[in-house]
């Protein structure tokens, strides 16, 4: 019984890469807000994944208490946080694509190679481990092309959220994981931004009638 | 004993010529010269295939006794090209006798002198063996193309043709010579030969600088973009034959060119020259088809789509020089196999195109696809070899189009399948290039054929359509028949052509697509032959059919108008790729005070392509701000130009103190 | 031995085509809680065509004629080439997928011309935007198919199999996904099923390949039919051949070879399965959100062929 849990771990480990590659090449390609969203929530799931597998492997209680409360917090409670202000704001779904998703799939491609390439001066001797680094610097990377060419303020939120998640996966393959206490303040970081963030999106909306990041131009002289 | 009958072959051309021009009163030299001209060709290819088949026909042939070198020599690679040149010269000779029938006798007198020398100056560019004798027939092939274009009319839009044509190809012309006279310090009697023979101990610095030059001078002949903008303009210009000529062969002359620069004189390349023939390659292949889907002139459309296969052959040229340098020297002979094959093939089908477009002008005074339709029925042979050039350039199985774009995606492959220890990433992914190259031309071709020749006539002109006459259905039955030979059974030339990249590409044994496809092909096309007819011959008794109006929705007949035309069957693939192409788009709406009650709307649409907006356009102008910049040397005053010349002397005196 | 069993190979693609039609159709009505017709349905519909009179439009030239015998002709020709009970197949031997692939364009090639001939508009609808289709679903089937060939050191889809059966299942490589992600939304596409095509629907202006066929009648119509459920049946077997091979027999007796009917038959069952999920639970797409949808697979074949060369370090 444990031979199969320790072979679902590695296949885990080692196929969660191509996974988390799916879903930043799919939130390239969105156009609803909602579906960005979701994205997210199974890219934290896969995150989730490795990190109990990690545990598994290592047997470390730490590691169970953060894959459980990545799950908890950013598979469950973010997205339907997010979902949640989206109802409430009643805003239009469209992403707000300055590089339409068509073309935009093409870019992530081409960030998917870069990680790659940039990942391979830093070589560890385990194949997972070059994989789920380039996964890691990947996520980064569609992190900052989603926040420079989507132009909502929700966008902008997933993609914070996505970027947060690949610092996490670069600190769970090299050093893995960072201590219980920092993972616990940096969950909560979170939760803080995303409250700030859902009490400004209303002040925001309430104050220029829309959402779209490329219009709020008064801060120029 | 063989050389003095190869003078006299290379002779009799201007001797057609100058019969032509004297004799075009008397209608018995109106019909002696084509005839010559045919015996002469037959001939050619005769002793061009024998030679490329069997290999040891080498002559060599050396005038001392004038004042530059002058030299002949015929080896594979040359024997190769010669046939091309005949295979394509002696259909479109066939053509140009009906062709000339309804033009004045002086456009005959004319016609029939320029076009032997055409056919000669083409011949001399591959036959040579010195640099005089090259540059005299790359010269002549611009000049004597650009008379066959000049006497055709004088319009407007034609004479600016012309002159972007002579320009850019005089441009070409300068690069290639550049490129010859930097081998002058170590072969200075500039034979092949001797250069040859230099190749290799020159430092890499001027191997360089020559293998960019004649990039750059055989890329503007051939068509490579971003040095294509005289195809679309020179092509549809000139007449059929000529059309046919220019871009079946004349093209090749420069693939010949830079075969024999970058394998023979200048061997052992470097891995960027590779590189960038498959960039110039690939850029030319997708745009080149991308903008004849957006042509609705005939001729255009085929003249795009020389550049696109240009694009495909320095694909394969490219991956050859790639290998070449990798130390790979199985999958160079490969590629360069299928790059040969493939300029061999495009000159078969691309020629085919072009006199069936030829027939369609003779027979409707139109080349406009919006205004053709339903030829097939006024003229079923064109249409039945039109229909197998198109299959050809699509590169469809059967057709002997497929057979080199099979070999050149084996080429991509074979080093990343077989080889596995490379780390090559852009041959593969050269792949998927090829494949939206495939798919572009597919869909270009449904659309040409398919508009121009089925459904129903668009205007009385297609309507009255007649059939065309004997000489033009003969020429085009040839190229028909010897695209689909050459398509079922590849063997025939793949074989030579595997013995002549044997003698560019040393040390190889052969790669094993080679006896594949050759084995492979007729196999298939077999079953897919058999299967048809089976089919045919199981339904048989089902050949009883009535005729039913197509369903028009209620309405009592369908109109010719309610076809598909040609630029709406590429509306969406224009969509999608928008970007590429980037129309100027004007509508008017007059009176312009009143715009809700409108009198009449005007749509004006420009397509000119991006690159002479963006490229040509400025660099043109700066070439002229520049010589306005230069202007002001010229004072007009006496001792300024004094004060040059003794401002020239002193700085070759300091030149000479501090050079020693 | 092998050829009789090449020769069954053959013979069940195209005998069976027909009837994967009718299951898919019989599961799409399940999850629609109806009974649906019988799986035998389209074999009746074949016949029935066969028997009727064959009429033909008077703008129609020989193309008109000779296009469905070429599309079913190709269809044949490319069933000839999958491999289904064991690895190998009546070509495999001197021919690669390419020529698969250009097969079945040839095929396409001629039923656009078909369509066109009619002179109708609805024929050129068909065409031009079966065109705009193939155009964009060329480049990632032969990547994809490529960096499937890459991992395996062969360009033979027999040989392809051979060596993915081979493998253990718990090993595929991330190219495997991204190769089968990228071919399943080819497959869609060069099938016509949703979300790039209704394949039942009745309004022309919805149709793509149904467009180009609007003309044809009787034995020809039953030909392009029959074609396209080939072709439907082709594409699925090579799905399964590059990525579900095992179980296929490698001796050539009879109990294997039974065995390896009977798995086929299973996975060929979850595939239509699957397909019918899929057709019940999205919508058409509309017709310039299907290059979209195709660019995401070339993204991800060129990303399988890149993922072959890092693997392979």
């Amino acid at each position: 019984m444990g031979v199969v849990f320790e072979v679902a771990a590695l296949k885990v480990l080692s196929s969660a890469a191509v996974l988390l590659f799916g879903t930043v090449l799919l939130m390239a390609t969105a156009r609803r807000i909602s579906t960005c969203a979701y994205l997210f929530a199974f890219q934290s799931l896969v995150l989730a994944a490795e990190v109990a597998s990690v545990a598994y492997i290592q047997h470390s209680r730490e590691a169970y208490f953060v894959a459980a409360m990545v799950f908890a917090v950013k598979v469950i409670a973010i997205p339907y946080a997010l979902l949640w202000l989206m109802r409430r704001l009643h805003t239009p779904h469209d992403v707000g694509a300055s590089i339409s998703p068509g073309h935009s799939v093409f870019v992530m491609a081409g960030v998917i190679f870069v990680s790659f390439w940039a990942v391979r001066l830093y070589l560890r001797e385990l194949r997972a481990t070059e994989v789920t680094l380039a996964a890691a610097v990947a996520l980064i990377l569609s992190a900052a092309f989603l926040i420079v060419t989507r132009n909502k303020a929700l966008m902008q939120v997933i993609a914070l959220l996505v970027l947060e998640n690949g610092i996490f996966l670069a600190a769970l393959v090299t050093i893995f994981g960072m201590p219980l206490i920092i993972e616990m303040g940096i969950v909560f970081d979170l939760l803080m931004g995303l409250l700030l963030m859902g009490i400004f999106v209303f002040r925001i909306r309430d104050t220029f009638d829309h959402l779209d990041v490329s219009r709020l131009r008064r801060l120029r002289g | 004993m063989i050389e003095p009958i190869f003078v006299i072959f290379l002779l009799l051309f201007p001797l057609a010529a100058i019969l032509g021009y004297l004799g075009a009163g008397s209608a018995l030299t109106r019909k002696f010269v084509p005839y010559l001209l045919l015996v002469l060709l037959l001939s050619g290819l005769g002793f061009s295939a024998i030679a490329f088949v069997k290999g040891n026909a080498l002559n060599l042939h050396y005038a001392s006794h004038l004042p530059f070198a002058t030299g002949f020599a015929v080896d594979r690679l040359t024997a190769f090209f010669l046939m091309v040149i005949c295979a394509i010269a002696f259909p479109a000779t066939l053509f140009s006798i009906s062709y000339t029938e309804p033009h004045s006798r002086g456009y005959c007198r004319w016609y029939w002198c320029l076009l032997p020398l055409f056919i000669f100056s083409m011949v001399l560019v591959i036959v040579s063996s010195t640099v005089f004798v090259f540059m005299a027939g790359w010269e002549l092939m611009t000049l004597l193309s650009g008379g066959l274009i000049a006497i055709e009319g004088a319009s407007e839009d034609r004479r600016r043709g012309l002159f972007i044509y002579l320009a850019m190809m005089h441009f070409g012309a300068a690069a290639v010579f550049g490129a010859f006279l930097l081998f002058v310090p170590g072969a200075p009697s500039l034979t092949f030969e001797a250069i040859r023979a230099t190749g290799h101990g020159l430092p890499p610095q001027v191997r360089t600088a020559i293998f960019l030059l004649a990039f750059a001078g055989f890329g503007a002949k051939a068509g490579i973009i971003p040095l294509h903008l005289w195809l679309p303009k020179a092509h549809p210009i000139a007449p059929s034959p000529v059309s046919a000529l220019m871009s079946g062969v004349m093209l090749k002359t420069a693939v010949y060119g830079f075969v024999r620069f970058s394998f023979d004189f200048l061997a052992a390349p470097a891995p960027w020259w590779g590189y960038l023939a498959l960039a110039a390659g690939a850029v030319s292949g997708v745009l080149g088809v991308l903008y004849a889907l957006g042509e609705h002139d005939l001729k255009r459309l085929l003249a795009y789509h020389s550049v696109e296969n240009i694009g495909i052959i320095y694909l394969g040229l490219g991956t050859s020089l790639v290998f070449l340098s990798h130390n790979a020297p199985i999958w160079a002979t490969l590629a360069l196999v299928a790059a040969l094959l493939h300029t061999l093939n495009h000159a078969l089908f691309k020629g085919l195109l072009f006199l069936g477009a030829g027939a369609i002008h003779h027979s409707t005074h139109t080349l406009d696809m919006e205004e053709l339709g339903g030829l097939s029925r006024r003229m079923p042979m064109v249409s039945a070899t039109f229909l197998v050039g198109c299959c050809a350039i699509a590169g469809l199985p059967l057709f002997n189009g497929f057979v080199s774009e099979w070999l050149t995606f084996r080429g991509f492959v074979a080093g990343a399948v077989f080889d596995g220890g490379s780390n090559e990433l852009i041959l593969p992914l050269m792949a998927g290039v090829l494949g939206l190259i495939g798919g572009l031309a597919a869909a270009c071709f449904v659309k040409a054929y398919g508009i121009s020749f089925l459904g129903r006539p668009h205007t009385p002109r297609a309507e009255q359509a007649y059939d065309a006459p004997r000489a033009m259905k003969l020429a085009v039955s040839l190229l028909a028949a010897a695209c689909i030979v050459t398509g079922i059974f590849p063997g025939i030339v793949l074989r030579p052509l595997l013995a002549l990249v044997g003698t560019i590409i040393s040390g190889a044994s052969a790669p094993p697509e080679i006896t594949m496809i050759s084995r492979g092909m007729p196999v298939i096309s077999a079953c897919v032959l058999g299967v048809i007819f089976l089919t045919f011959a199981v339904l048989r008794w089902k050949q009883i059919r009535r005729m039913v109006p197509t369903w028009a929705c209620g309405l009592p007949e369908l109109t010719p108008r309610m076809q598909y035309a040609a630029a709406s069957f590429s509306k969406p693939i224009r969509q999608v790729f928008r970007s590429v192409y980037k129309p100027d788009r004007k509508v008017e709406v007059l009176p312009v005070d009143r715009p809700y009650f409108p009198e009449a709307i005007s749509y004006h649409s420009v397509r000119t392509t991006s690159f002479e907006r963006s490229l040509y356009r400025p660099a043109v102008d700066l070439l002229i701000s520049a010589a306005r910049g230069l202007r002001r040397l010229h004072t007009g005053n006496i001792q300024a130009y004094l004060l040059y010349i003794f401002f020239m002397l002193f700085s070759l005196l300091l030149y000479l103190r501090f050079s020693q | 031995m092998r050829l009789a069993v090449n020769v069954a190979q053959l013979l069940i693609l195209v005998l069976a085509a027909p009837a994967l039609r009718g299951i898919i159709a019989k599961f799409k009505a399940h999850i629609q809680r109806r009974q649906g017709a019988s799986i035998f349905r389209p074999y009746a519909d074949v016949l029935k065509l066969f028997r009727k009179e064959d009429l033909a439009p008077p703008t129609a030239s020989p193309i008109f004629r000779i296009a469905p015998v070429v599309v079913f002709a190709t269809a044949v020709i490319a069933a000839a080439f999958i491999p289904v009970l064991s690895a190998s197949s009546l070509l495999a031997a001197r021919t690669d997928f390419f020529i698969f692939v250009y097969v079945l364009a040839l095929g396409r090639f001629f039923i656009s011309l078909g369509a066109l001939d009619g002179g109708s508009s609805f024929g050129g609808m068909g065409a031009s935007r079966e065109a705009l289709v193939s155009v964009l679903a060329e480049a990632p089937l032969l990547l994809a198919l490529t960096s499937l060939a890459m991992l395996s050191k062969s360009l033979s889809l027999a040989e392809i199999t051979r060596w993915t059966a081979g493998q253990n299942f718990f090993d595929l490589s991330p190219v495997h996904l991204l190769a089968f992600a990228a071919l399943g939304i080819v497959a869609v596409a060069e099938t016509g099923r949703l979300p790039v095509d209704n394949p039942t629907t009745q309004l022309e202006l919805t149709m793509l390949h149904e467009a180009m066929v609007l003309e044809y009648s009787g034995p020809s119509l039953a030909l392009i039919e029959w074609a396209q459920a080939i072709k439907l049946h082709v594409i699925s077997a090579l799905m399964i051949a590059m990525f579900l091979p095992w179980g296929l027999s490698t001796i050539l007796t009879a109990g294997s070879l039974a065995l390896a009917l009977l798995l086929y038959c299973g996975k060929l069952l979850l595939l239509a399965g699957a397909i019918a999920v899929i057709e019940s639970s999205l919508a058409k797409l509309r017709m310039y959100a299907v290059p979209d949808f195709l660019r995401v697979a070339s993204a991800l074949a060129i990303l399988a062929v890149i993922f072959t060369v890092f693997i392979r370090k």
